[in-house]
Formats: structure tokens, sequence, C-alpha cells
């Protein structure tokens, strides 16, 4: 927020439908060319920019920077929109105030993304950011705050938990500055005096700035910098993954520790991630096939179901309870099997991010310049060839040059996560950390080789939407 | 103190205006857009018929035969037909070919299918008498080798 321009830009309050606009308009481009377009994946904008650009673009901003991509969110522009019209009367209900209805939205996308062969389909693609944009004003429309962000998006639950390794972080400057503040606009928003109206909105997200920690929850939608009438509030550089080692309350989210539901979304994140990439692979067809004849299975999904049910809930709970229960046996840790799985899932969250990494950033990088032919189609079918004819020869980056950055961005979580699972260790146990680190180090070391193992793999992706 | 809670006679909705204006908007537009559809192939009277060698289809390359012909099943002769490969998920780049007609009616071209799993075809014809048209092949299920 110091950088001359760049910190002018974020402090202006129309920052971010400035952002949001452009993706806007491409997010209506995308849903027209995937309905009305080509019915060939490579040659629609809705599958080329949603699962090779988008994707791609969206964990390598999480590394580099932030959660830029939920600050830049097309949906909110239309929810905020159309609250000019509507106004939300309802508080989100009580019951469904943790990331349970969220995780499940997560693994329902991951599902359907595998049955249906989304991103072999242009016309479901441009259904599934419609239905986005649908639910967004639904939930939105009838809920007030921002309930749809925090209670149920699964795109940004993802950001949410990758970001928690991100290099820069919404943050008070000086402690001492809010210590001295009564009015809390950060959160209550800056009121007219006499009316004690809202002029400009607080956090929406109930994250009150001097108690935040770290990036969970957090939008970056810049509501605080805007409201704060101290500019005390900005956009600060840290250590990436920092928050993951520490347990202090954090405002709007309480105790990592006591949060099953945030664990749960670090383990679909985490196991998620292969699971994913699994799905792109010889071997999954094997699998399926192997399941079919075992179980008598006529349809895919039946099977589907039980490699998700294996990698999201068995595998986990057996690999991380067998990692607990190590924990208290060897190093004499006395907090029970739950909490211990808890606590140290989040180490694993760089692991998981290392292999988002890698398989997104393959796509991205091995198709960077397929938009140019798309887009030069696009054009040409509504008779503005402005761009000349396609050349559809233009790919992007070789696959072993990609192959190589694959294998570094799997290093990196690796590292990360070894780093916070020492952390960790030596919190739980300074005597013998070693004996708390091992057991979560052997799980991450069992995560890293089947990422690197799946890498290798020959790709092999089959649609049952061939055409639409 | 308890206050007594008389249930009215009257039905209530519990959705403010707003909310409910909001509602039909969501759900007009969902059907109206459900409503598109792309339009059907303009030329059902000509047959493409296809043979893929090897079968099942391998990575590497593959020999494609088509066979030409009209209503009346008589083969089509001089058509000059450009073939375009693709994978079914966007960013794997297509392969081209042309086929050459072998005997009257009978059009072979040599592809590469460079990765496991589904391609498409896609045949762009252009018949003796200049008309266009356009077919697609599915391929499903190419092994690795």
């Amino acid at each position: 927020m110091r950088i001359p321009g760049l910190g002018h830009l974020f402090r202006w309050h129309y920052a971010r439908p400035l952002l949001q606009a452009p993706l806007l308009i491409v997010s209506v481009v995308m849903i027209l060319h995937g309905l009305f377009g080509p019915a060939l994946a490579p040659k629609n904008l809705a599958t080329t920019l949603s699962w090779l650009h988008f994707r791609g673009l969206l964990v390598l901003v999480l590394l580099c920077a932030g959660n830029f991509f939920c600050l830049a969110c097309p949906f909110m522009l239309v929810r905020q929109t159309a609250r000019r019209f509507f106004t939300p009367r309802f508080d989100w209900p009580r019951p469904l105030r943790n990331k349970w209805l969220s995780v499940g939205l997560f693994v329902v996308i991951l599902f359907t993304y595998e049955l249906f062969d989304l991103w072999s389909s242009p016309w479901w693609t441009a259904w599934l950011i419609l239905a986005y944009f649908l639910t967004v004003l639904v939930v939105d429309g009838f809920f007030k705050h921002a309930s749809f962000c925090k209670f149920v998006c699964p795109i940004g639950q993802f950001n949410f938990v990758a970001s928690t390794l991100s290099p820069f972080e919404v943050k008070v400057r000086d402690q001492d500055v809010c210590a001295r503040c009564h009015t809390l606009d950060c959160i209550r928003g800056r009121r007219e005096p006499v009316s004690d109206l809202v002029v400009i909105r607080g956090c929406e997200l109930a994250l009150f700035q001097p108690r935040k920690v770290g990036n969970m929850d957090c939008t970056f939608c810049l509501d605080c910098v805007h409201a704060c009438p101290h500019d005390n509030v900005g956009i600060l550089s840290r250590l990436p993954g920092t928050e993951l080692l520490t347990d202090p309350i954090r405002s709007g989210i309480g105790y990592f520790s006591r949060r099953k539901d945030l664990a749960a979304l670090a383990v679909v994140f985490t196991f998620g991630a292969l699971l994913n990439a699994f799905g792109m692979v010889s071997p999954v067809y094997a699998l399926e096939s192997w399941l079919g004849k075992v179980l008598h299975l006529g349809r895919e999904a039946p099977a589907l179901g039980i490699i998700f049910a294996f990698f999201l809930i068995l595998e986990p709970v057996v690999l991380l309870g067998l990692a607990a229960w190590l924990t208290r046996v060897w190093a004499g840790n006395q907090r029970g099997l739950l909490p211990l799985m808890v606590r140290y899932t989040y180490g694993l969250v760089p692991l998981g991010f290392g292999m988002w990494l890698a398989h997104y950033g393959f796509h991205f990088l091995t198709g960077l310049y397929t938009i140019i032919p798309v887009t030069q189609s696009a054009l040409a079918s509504l008779g503005w060839p402005l761009l000349g004819e396609p050349r559809w020869t233009l790919t992007g980056l070789p696959a072993n040059v990609v192959q190589v950055i694959e294998i570094g961005f799997l290093l990196l979580g690796f590292s990360g996560s070894l780093a916070i699972i020492y952390g960790l260790a030596i919190d739980d146990s300074p005597r013998q950390p070693m004996r708390a680190f091992i057991p979560w180090a052997a799980i991450g070391l069992v995560l890293w080789m089947a990422s690197l193992w799946l890498i290798f793999q020959p790709m092999e992706m089959r649609a049952t939407l061939m055409s639409g | 103190m308890s206050i007594p809670f008389r249930r009215s006679r009257r039905s209530v909705c519990l959705l403010p205006k707003d909310c409910r204006t909001l509602l039909a908007l969501a759900c007009t537009a969902t059907w109206f857009v459900a409503s598109c559809s792309r339009p059907a192939d303009s030329t059902p009277e000509i047959t493409i018929e296809h043979e893929i060698s090897p079968a099942p289809a391998r990575i590497g390359p593959v020999l494609i035969t088509l066979r030409l012909s009209d209503r009346a099943a008589k083969a089509i002769s001089g058509a000059h037909i450009a073939l375009e490969a693709d994978m079914s998920h966007a960013g794997m780049s297509p392969v081209f070919g042309e086929a050459k007609e072998s005997e009257p009616g009978r059009y072979q071209a040599h592809v590469t299918f460079g990765m496991a799993g589904d391609w498409i075809i896609l045949l762009h014809v252009i018949l003796p008498g200049g008309q266009k048209l356009g077919r697609q092949i599915e391929v499903r299920g190419v092994q690795p080798n």
C-alpha cells in the first residue's frame, strides 16, 4: 500500500469494481461462448479460460501475492449491484455458521467435475458459471453480510486455505493506533456522526482487524482499508505459512485447533489435490474398471463414489489417525487423537498446495497460448476476423520443461509442510520434538511420493460428453 | 413473562416482496438460458463411413479410411477432406492431416495421436460441387503404448 501508484489504487474506493468489471465481462463472454460456441472444449473460451487459464493463474497469484482473485471476484460485483435493489433481511442460520456446507460443496464440485467431465464440456462449464452467479444472488439476496463468501463459496474456501501460504496479508500496521480507536470502523463501518448511517461498510466477514490473524476468511475486499479513518490497515508482506505455526484466537474464526470443520477443509484441500490429479491419469480408469467388475457396477458414479470415499475419508482418517496415535505413544503427547489430528492437519496444507500448483500449473503452462486461436476463432465466428486466421498450432511450453517446474512446486510444498510440522512439534514437545515430528513427516513423505508418482503417470483424458 | 402466541388464520408469506422478485428473476433467467440450443447438421444426405487402424487405436500414427457416398449409396469422388484431431481437454495441440483418394469414394489419411484418452476427429469436407460440410468422428479410449 506504500508503493506509489499501487497504494493509491488499492486505497481508492472504486478499486475493487475496477478490477471486477473486466472479469465480469470475461465471465459473460465465457457463458455465451460456452452455451452458443463450439462444442469442442479446446475451441471454446468457456473451457479454455476456466480449466486452463483461470485455475492456473489463481494458484500462481495465491503463491506469489495473495487472495487477489477474491478481491476481483465478478460474482460479488453482480451481488453488490443487486443489493442496490434488494435488501437482504436474514442472518445466516447459526447452525450453518461453519465450513461444513462449503466443505460438502467443495467435494461435490470435485466429484461432478470427474463424473461429468466438466473440463470437456463448454455447455456444462457455462452452466457451472451461471449457477455460481445465481447462487450468489440468491444467498446474498436473502442473507446479510458476506454469507456466500464466508460459508458457501467452494472457490473461496480453496482460496482461504491456499492464502495461508501467501506472502501478503491484509493487516494492521500499528496496533497502538487501534488501541486508541473507539469507533471500530474497520468492522462497524464508517458512519455518519449524527444519523449513525454506514457510509463505508466494514468487514462483512466478521474479521476485526486488531485481532485478525492470517488470511483465513479474508477475501482481500479492502473494506477495512477504506473504512479505517487512520489509514492503519494495509496489504503487508509476511513469511508465508507462519500463520499455520501458531494457534492464537483469531477474530471471526476462533482457534484453528478447535475448528474440526476447518481441519476437514484442509483435509479435502490436501487429499483432494492428489485425487483431482489422479482423475486424469491412466491408472484411474483401470481402477474404475476393476471396481466395476468386482462390485458388478454398471455405472461410473458408484465406482467414483468409492474412490472419493477412499481418498477423502478413509485414507486421511487412517493416515492422520496413525500419526496421531504414534505422537501420543512415542512423544508422550497428552492430547486426544482427534485434537492431534486437527492440529497437525494444517501442516499438510503446503503439500496440498504444491500438488494444486503442479497440476493446474501444468495445464496452464502447456496450454498458455491456446487462448489466442480460440479468441481468433470466436471473433471470426461473429464476423469480426480482427485477429486473423486462428493459429491452432499455438499451445504453450513443452511438457518436459513444465514437468521440471512441477517437481519444483512439489518440493516447495513438501519443504513447507516439513517446516510447519517441525514448528508444531517443537511447540508440543520441546524436549523431544523429533518424536512428534517423525510420524507427521512420514505422512508428508508418503503424500509427496504419491504426488511425484502422479506427475510421471501418462495422462489419459476420457470424456463422456463430447458434443453439445 | 410469557407472551401468548396466537396463530393467525391468514396465510403468511415468509419472504419479503423484494426477495420474491429476486427469486422470480433468477428462475426466469434460468428457464430462458435452458431453452437455448445449437442448430442441427444441414447435410444429412451425405454418408461418411470410417475405419481406424490399428483398432483399438493407440498412441502414435493411425490410418483413417473414409468412404463418402450420397443418398443413393453412390460413391462421391473428387472431394477434398481435411482432418483435424482434437482431444476432449482444452489446451492440447490439435493434429492436422489431409485425406487422399485411393479409389473412387475412398479416402485415406494419417494422423498421430499424441496422448491416450478420447479424441475427436473433425472432417472438413468440400464436395465436388463446392458444397462444404463438417462431420466429427469420436475416437474413445486411445490406449497408451
